[in-house]
């Protein structure tokens, strides 16, 4: 019967390679030779032809500032996505008012539909000197017009980031909490536990995978955002996106450009690493 | 339902006739433009419609890059992939590029000698026709417009603004955060700014202007840059030259440099407060020319020709170069001013005269400075 089956399974290989065979040299044509070779390249030395670091020892004289803000940046913003996530989804399983939980439900969703380079344009009318938040602070006399601040900086790109990210966030860790057993939340409960307790003992310990998930896609896409640096930021220090743009565009310089590309990706390599690693811990299956 | 009827009547008709029009035209000259939108508005609206109706059968298509470097680039890298292919006829026939990059097309053979084949040849005058950042371009480019940097300042808040560098920073030490720029890598009026101080503090401006490279005429740079660096503790930074605008417009800063089309547009258009004015620094700040020109091996060469001499014909600089879009005209001024309207000519010179212009508008560096500028600015300056 092993036998049997065996042979059958190795059959039923040839088929299934070929299905998969235009999938796999597409990935393997358009994705995966041109990054190859753009991390190789990342080692050209163009003005001798040898291979050595001079393509990262400029990038990190130039960009060392961008490279820390970089990863400071996308880990803050994903540990904020972390915590507001968290908060969202825990009050639309546990949350006692209905009306306020179907508002919430309703609206939480919206930055999931806009773009990026929207959102990046909206938070530069919104967070400017003179932009909405702050026209609104002073027109409820908390601020005073001298003392306002632009927040189109580095924070204005953690803001537009956490907004844009947390609905992703929410939607994923909130549906791994609907499909928790109610019945350890509502035992909790009936032994008089409050909600934020059990909300952090009981039900975030289950989800914590699907938590996991949730942040290290978050981190791997704001990593790689370029229209909200490039938007938001004005002068320096910017994220990397923005500085491999530049070097390409400005001065046809690959060389430093793919060194920040390799720089990024060793940065979401370590994200790639826990989330395969997680995935081993659940029985090989990163999901 | 009746009316049903006829709507649907009329819009088969329509298709039928668009329909009809495309078959008709055989020809499409394919047009890839440089600069900001607005450029590839002004073949979409004005100069490509014009076109078509004295060419029967034939469509300008034009594609826009984007603006700086960055959009010139990217046409370089298409004629040069189209190049190293072989391909026997490339697919564009006139590229519309910056100074810089048209240079290193000229370099790398990408672009054809035809300017003196075409009808307005002879009014290229201008130094910019014969030389881009140090490179020789004679015969190879017809200059579409000619557009400068200034500052643009709010006379409200700044009653007697700056006229030089040295009085720019004695401003900039008594009203900090009062001036705003794009810095360097948010797009060129930003960077005009920068070469600017370079030519006012850097030593020998004119080598680096004119040339020849010699690396040793940058050995003033050091102590250029440690100024600026000092003086940008005290400014703005702002998100491109629209953005430069944005913060003039809602006070957020009272002092930036624009290119002067861009303003003048803006303010025709009723996007900037109406007082806002104004004034080229001394010892001069830069401005750059987009040019026309046709790959070396484009396919349908004597339309591209056409097309660039109708771009470059007096009538068409003043409508639509100087009257519509407030550039300077890329050809001899002096043919052009008869074709103008006076009021719209004096009003391209009411802030900034011709003599301002004449004495402190400047070219951008020879293509090895301007990248040694760049980068030791990223160095020594952002660092």
């Amino acid at each position: 019967m092993a036998r049997l089956s065996s042979t059958s399974g190795l059959g039923r290989l040839g088929p299934a390679l070929l299905l998969m065979a235009p999938a796999v040299v597409m990935v393997g044509l358009l994705f995966v030779y041109p990054l190859l070779v753009s991390l190789a390249f990342a080692f050209r030395n163009e003005s001798t032809g040898a291979w050595d670091l001079a393509n990262f020892q400029k990038a990190f004289s130039l960009y060392g500032n961008d490279i820390a803000l970089t990863a400071g940046v996308t880990v803050l913003a994903t540990a904020l996505v972390g915590v507001l996530a968290i908060a969202i989804a825990g009050y639309l399983t546990l949350g006692e008012n209905p009306r306020a939980v179907f508002v919430l439900r309703w609206l939480y969703r919206w930055p999931l539909f806009i773009p990026f380079v929207v959102a990046a344009q909206l938070m530069r009318t919104f967070l400017a000197k003179n932009g909405m938040l702050n026209n609104a602070l002073m027109s409820l006399g908390v601020v005073d017009p001298l003392h306002a601040i632009s927040l189109l900086d580095w924070r204005g790109v953690v803001i537009t980031f956490v907004w844009k990210q947390l609905p992703f966030a929410a939607l994923l860790i909130s549906g791994a909490m609907a499909s928790m057993d109610r019945s350890m939340i509502e035992s909790a409960r009936g032994l008089g536990a409050g909600r934020f307790r059990i909300l952090l003992e009981i039900v975030v310990p289950q989800v914590m995978s699907t938590v996991f998930v949730a942040l290290i896609l978050s981190f791997v896409t704001m990593l790689s955002a370029l229209s909200v640096p490039m938007m938001i930021v004005a002068g320096s220090p910017t994220l990397l996106t923005v500085d491999m743009a530049w070097r390409v565009n400005s001065y046809g310089d690959y060389g430093v450009a793919n060194a920040l590309g390799f720089v990024s990706f060793a940065m979401s390599g370590v994200a790639a690493w826990f989330y395969l690693r997680q995935g081993l811990r659940e029985g090989g299956k990163p999901r | 339902m009746k009316n049903m009827h006829r709507s649907l009547a009329i819009s088969i008709a329509i298709a039928l006739g668009a329909h009809g029009g495309l078959a008709q035209a055989q020809t499409t000259l394919n047009v890839i433009s440089g600069g900001s939108q607005n450029m590839v508005d002004y073949i979409t609206d004005y100069l490509g419609p014009l076109f078509e109706k004295q060419n029967p059968g034939v469509k300008v298509s034009v594609v826009g890059t984007g603006p700086d470097d960055a959009g010139s680039q990217k046409m370089l890298e298409k004629l040069q992939a189209q190049k190293s292919a072989g391909v026997a006829a490339w697919d564009t026939d006139v590229v519309i590029p910056n100074q810089q990059k048209t240079g290193e097309m000229v370099q790398d053979g990408l672009l054809m000698k035809y300017r003196d084949s075409i009808p307005t040849g002879k009014y290229a005058v201008s130094q910019s026709a014969k030389q881009a950042l140090g490179v020789n371009v004679d015969g190879y480019v017809m200059p579409m417009f000619e557009s400068q940097t200034a500052i643009a300042y709010n006379p409200d808040l700044v009653k007697n603004p700056p006229g030089s560098y040295d009085e720019m920073r004695a401003f900039v030490a008594k009203n900090p955060k009062a001036f705003g720029y794009n810095g360097l890598k948010n797009g060129m009026s930003g960077v005009a700014f920068v070469v600017g101080w370079m030519y006012a503090y850097g030593g020998n401006p004119e080598a680096v202007q004119q040339g020849p490279y010699d690396a040793k005429n940058s050995a003033g740079w050091k102590k250029a840059f440690a100024d600026l660096k000092a003086f940008n503790q005290q400014v703005v930074f702002t998100p491109g030259n629209a953005g430069t605008l944005d913060m003039l417009n809602r006070g957020e800063i009272a002092m930036g440099p624009v290119w002067v089309d861009m303003f003048q547009s803006w303010k025709a258009e009723g996007r900037l407060a109406p007082n806002l004015r104004l004034k080229i620094l001394s010892p001069g700040m830069p401005g750059q020319p987009y040019y026309y020109a046709i790959p070396a091996k484009a396919k349908n060469v004597d339309l591209a020709k056409k097309f660039i001499a109708l771009a470059t014909s007096p009538e068409v600089q003043a409508e639509g170069i100087v009257k519509r879009f407030n550039w300077y005209p890329g050809i001899d001024a002096n043919v052009v001013k008869p074709a103008l309207d006076p009021k719209v000519w004096n009003s391209l010179f009411v802030d900034i005269t011709p003599a301002d212009l004449a004495k402190n508008g400047k070219p951008f560096p020879l293509a090895p400075y301007f990248k040694d500028l760049r980068e030791q600015y990223e160095a020594q300056v952002q660092n």
